[in-house]
């Protein structure tokens, strides 16, 4: 029996990672597998990192919650310091390029550390909107979890409303999910 | 207006408040009244979302005491009532769900637990069982079904219902922040459609015949002028109470035959504990799984016969204790060793028992 893959998303609120993490968990679960996506929330409204964790299997889903991550991605400064503790020797820790100043941050432990230009590619290829939707691509890449085709249907499920207003925003997600995945891809 | 909420059943993704307002739904409940505090809001939201739709109510109350009395008010009316609360709105529910153990009313309760004592934390715990179980100023005369999966969520609330009515003691669902929160998958399904028949409200006050001559006299009382007056009344709620406890108890277990130490949880927890149980298994260790699901009235005689093979407990929950406590009183006698991972107010993973499963395995 394969274990779930075990995803947390962690960034600032704005960033998109708790809609990246349910359209993930939703195409999974169209695609008939077992998945659980819980977001982390406290007090306080706005401010806080916000963190999703999710998990993808075949089998029904334990603990909501889960120590280490297979794939750890941290989307802003405070969010690399924040999500250290959920890496361990078989972790794929992501962060994006353009963070400074945290190189001493990094966790240590990480099987692999991957540093993706996610938030350029999006401002100066796509636009800054559609930057989860490459965070989503890198996700799916470096996972496997769903497939492209699935991610797709998710994303038009969610957006389609939009799209049908203006057709080009849906060539611009299809476009940010490719990038998404190709910078993973080029990374590893 | 449409019929039924769900024709046959439907394979869903949503919120455990999501579930528990399409459950309600479908279990016949004509009005929620509530107030908002997380981190069961969502129960609200949906229930106002989806009421008007087939002719069901809402009432949005000035604070817990009061929600927790118009439900009582609503079943004295004849209606499936229901509301949903958390933390210190528990503690406050308190006092009505004392009147309706007074008075046997088969009112409904969804708690989704969150840390505490006082405002603590609005994001998860296991520390509302005591309070759930044995609040307010009385024996704990009531039903406390506690959930671990959206699955159960959906048919434990329909269930409440059912059991409330049919038995007249106030039921609660006991869930929690993660499972409010959380989003996987279930069937959610007409309860016609699983052979599933809901029991009737009926009104309490103004039934046909003469009291006294063609019918007992209905007495709602809460108050009570003399001591003995009061007792009798006692004996008898107790008398029903120790009478349907078999009936009403569930649990779940499995390699508990041969195992040395046994793996006791509830709710959320269960589901680290079940994944840890078949991991230590895999790897030759003697251990077993048991869950209680009602924890109120807990099912004694399964823990006393667990308690009485297996050579130790470990008992885990995310509180200090609270199950413990229930727990040790069931197995009073039972020469079972009762060992602990207590994380109070704080998820477990199944990580967390293997390791400690193996702590004590040495």
């Amino acid at each position: 029996m394969a274990k779930a893959v075990k995803i947390l998303l962690a960034g600032e609120g704005g960033q998109g990672v708790q809609s990246v993490a349910e359209i993930i968990a939703e195409a999974a679960n169209e695609e008939g597998r077992e998945a659980l996506y819980i977001p982390n929330f406290g007090v306080e409204q706005r401010g806080g990192v916000s963190i999703a964790y999710l998990q993808i299997g075949d089998e029904p889903i334990g603990a909501p919650k889960f120590q280490t991550g297979d794939i750890v991605i941290a989307l802003s400064d405070r969010a690399v310091h924040r999500t250290r503790q959920y890496v361990g020797p078989q972790t794929l820790f992501v962060y994006d390029s353009s963070i400074e100043g945290v190189e001493d941050a990094l966790p240590t432990q990480a099987k692999k550390i991957l540093p993706i230009p996610a938030i350029e590619v999006s401002k100066n290829e796509l636009h800054p909107r559609v930057f989860n939707i490459v965070i989503m691509g890198a996700v799916i890449k470096a996972t496997g979890v769903i497939s492209v085709e699935e991610a797709k249907k998710a994303i038009e499920k969610k957006l389609g409303y939009k799209f049908e207003k203006n057709p080009k925003l849906r060539e611009l997600n299809f476009r940010a999910l490719e990038r998404g995945m190709e910078l993973v891809a080029q990374a590893i | 207006m449409p019929d039924k909420p769900i024709e046959g059943e439907k394979r869903v993704f949503m919120t455990g408040n999501e579930v528990v307002a399409w459950a309600a739904l479908v279990a016949g409940a004509e009005i929620m009244y509530g107030y908002p505090i997380t981190p069961q809001n969502e129960i609200m939201h949906y229930w106002t979302r989806l009421a008007p739709k087939y002719g069901r109510e809402f009432l949005q109350t000035e604070d817990e005491l009061s929600a927790g009395f118009t439900t009582v008010g609503g079943v004295l009316a004849g209606r499936k009532a229901f509301t949903a609360t958390a933390g210190p709105g528990n503690t406050l529910m308190q006092e009505p769900m004392s009147m309706a153990e007074a008075m046997r009313l088969p009112t409904v309760v969804v708690i989704q637990q969150r840390g505490g004592p006082s405002t603590a934390t609005v994001i998860y715990s296991q520390q509302e069982v005591t309070m759930t179980t044995l609040g307010g100023n009385g024996e704990g005369l009531r039903i406390v079904y506690s959930t671990a999966t959206h699955q159960e969520l959906f048919d434990y609330t329909i269930k409440a219902f059912n059991t409330a009515w049919k038995y007249r003691f106030p039921t609660f669902v006991l869930g929690d922040g993660y499972q409010a929160k959380m989003r996987e998958s279930l069937t959610i399904y007409d309860p016609a459609s699983r052979g599933i028949e809901l029991v009737e409200a009926e009104p309490f006050l103004g039934k046909p015949g003469v009291p006294g001559v063609d019918r007992p006299p209905t007495q709602l009382r809460n108050t009570y002028n003399v001591e003995e007056e009061l007792y009798e009344v006692l004996e008898g709620y107790f008398k029903d109470y120790e009478k349907i406890a078999p009936e009403v108890a569930e649990y779940e277990a499995f390699d508990v035959e041969d195992a040395d130490l046994v793996v006791v949880s509830h709710g959320v927890v269960s589901r680290a504990c079940k994944a840890a149980v078949k991991e230590l298994r895999e790897e030759g260790i003697k251990v077993g799984y048991f869950r209680p699901i009602t924890l109120r009235p807990l099912p004694v005689d399964a823990i006393r016969e667990t308690a009485s093979k297996a050579r130790q407990f470990l008992v885990v929950e995310s509180a200090n204790g609270q199950m413990a406590r229930l727990l040790k009183e069931a197995a009073f006698g039972c020469p079972v060793e009762m060992l602990s991972l207590f994380k109070p107010g704080v998820g477990i993973t199944a990580e967390d028992v293997v390791s400690r499963v193996k702590e004590i395995a040495g």
